[in-house]
């Protein structure tokens, strides 16, 4: 049996070992490779993916386990020509370095955003512990967040 | 790979008995695989097949009972939390389901795999449920049975233990507890120590029952029977953490990577503080 599942709105199905992680059969198999592979422990929060809307991390998840599920990663949150608007905060405030955390940060926080439109910066960082970045330091990430948080504020 | 191969790798059963029989032919129990995925990296085997136990739909149930919560095994750290806010007796549960791990962890990780997952030594919900007094229960093919979640974490270390573990059962009792936990970073990884502590008080604030339990110290979360001896009958006022600081030879700690073993010691006094501290913001709030 093979496992089928829905992947940015397409439905898709997977012939190989259904114990493989979801990280890895995104990357290897569906070329998918904006999901990151960092850990593999479920630490870093680099390979988040939305399932069924929620963010989980794919290195720890079979892909057996998605079968009829609907799975967003990175590739599927917003075109080339329209970002989504974390992306957007992201580039107007020139935050990322490497990039390698930067799927998993828009995965948390666009789920995020969607249940808190105007959180505090605390909640910023309580809502991003499972996102580890080794370059930036944070502060501007989460300024990058709390711009969209003004932004709603200012169209009150 | 042909698809007759990939099925027999994957099982999907829809109720207990055909997990049983799954089980029974060798394949892993998986709830929600954060433990099972990572074996590779732990040097285990990785080659049986799954088991997946997601489509029970009883095990991820919640019931909440006038004497007792009665939780399936395959409720997330996500969705307890989310459920035991409103039972102020069962905060340990509360916080360390709250706590644990970072949040899209919380949100696959399940109860029962916190307290299956064997060789893991840092589970925070397993002190909490030996401070509540838990009992599971375990389904084999010719038996249930209930029991006590000391004696069945036991019975696991001794590799005595067989079934599937369906249910954690929490007695609803007067008292108020708390979860404190220690880290190195200040959230987002495992304890290197946790305490769970239940309280109940006289009208005189004096202590009349206390379950005190540690984690993440030694391989396997243990009451430390000790400290509540010295504490029973004490003015709740009692210097807890002083107590504390006398009675670590309770404990033969771990020596690990992520801590070594007097470290773990050392802030189990502090530890009990923090729950202690909790437990007294919670009494205030009933008042
Ligand atoms: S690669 Fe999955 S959490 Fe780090
Ligand atoms: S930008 Fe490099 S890890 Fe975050």
């Amino acid at each position: 049996m093979a496992v089928t599942f829905t992947l940015n709105g397409q439905q898709r199905r997977y012939s190989g070992d259904p114990r493989t992680s979801l990280m890895d059969a995104l990357r290897c198999d569906f070329r998918l490779t904006g999901t990151k592979d960092v850990c593999g422990e479920g630490f870093c929060g680099a390979c988040l993916v939305h399932i069924d809307g929620v963010p989980k991390v794919s290195c720890l998840l079979p892909i057996g386990a998605v079968e009829g599920a609907d799975v967003t990663t990175i590739e599927g949150v917003g075109d080339l020509g329209t970002l989504n608007p974390v992306q957007q905060a992201f580039e107007d405030f020139d935050v990322v370095q490497c990039g390698m955390c930067f799927p998993g940060m828009v995965m948390t926080l666009s789920h995020f955003l969607q249940d808190n439109p105007r959180p505090s910066r605390d909640e910023v960082k309580s809502a991003l512990v499972g996102n580890i970045c080794r370059c930036t330091g944070y502060e501007r990430i989460i300024d990058a967040v709390m711009s969209l948080h003004n932004s709603a504020e200012g169209r009150k | 790979m042909d698809s007759a191969n990939t099925d027999a790798l994957f099982l999907r059963p829809t109720d207990i008995k055909a997990a049983l029989v799954a089980m029974d032919g060798g394949a892993v129990p998986v709830a929600g695989g954060t433990w099972v995925m990572r074996a590779s990296l732990r040097g285990d085997s990785n080659d049986q097949a799954f088991v997946s136990l997601s489509q029970i739909d009883a095990l991820h149930e919640v019931a909440e009972g006038e004497d007792f919560l009665r939780i399936g095994a395959l409720v997330t750290h996500d969705h307890l939390a989310d459920f035991a806010r409103n039972l102020p007796e069962l905060g340990a549960l509360t916080q360390a389901a709250g706590m644990s791990a970072n949040p899209a962890i919380r949100r696959t990780a399940t109860i029962g795999g916190n307290i299956c997952a064997r060789g893991f030594t840092a589970a925070d919900l397993v002190p909490a449920l030996l401070a509540l007094n838990a009992t599971v229960e375990v389904h084999s093919s010719s038996r249930q049975d209930t029991t006590p979640i000391a004696e069945y974490l036991q019975a696991r270390t001794q590799r005595r233990a067989a079934g599937l573990l369906t249910t954690i059962s929490v007695p609803r009792k007067r008292g108020h507890s708390a979860h404190a936990r220690a880290l190195l970073r200040k959230a987002g990884e495992y304890p290197i120590a946790n305490i769970s502590a239940f309280i109940d008080m006289d009208a005189n604030n004096t202590i009349k029952t206390v379950r005190i339990a540690v984690g993440a110290v030694e391989a396997m979360p243990k009451r430390w029977h000790s400290l509540e001896k010295a504490l029973l009958g004490q003015p709740f006022s009692a210097d807890a953490a002083d107590m504390a600081r006398d009675l670590l030879d309770d404990f033969t700690p771990r020596d690990s990577v992520d801590a070594p073993d007097w470290y773990r010691l050392r802030v189990l006094p502090g530890l009990v503080r923090q729950a202690f501290a909790s437990i007294t913001d919670q009494s205030r709030e009933d008042a």
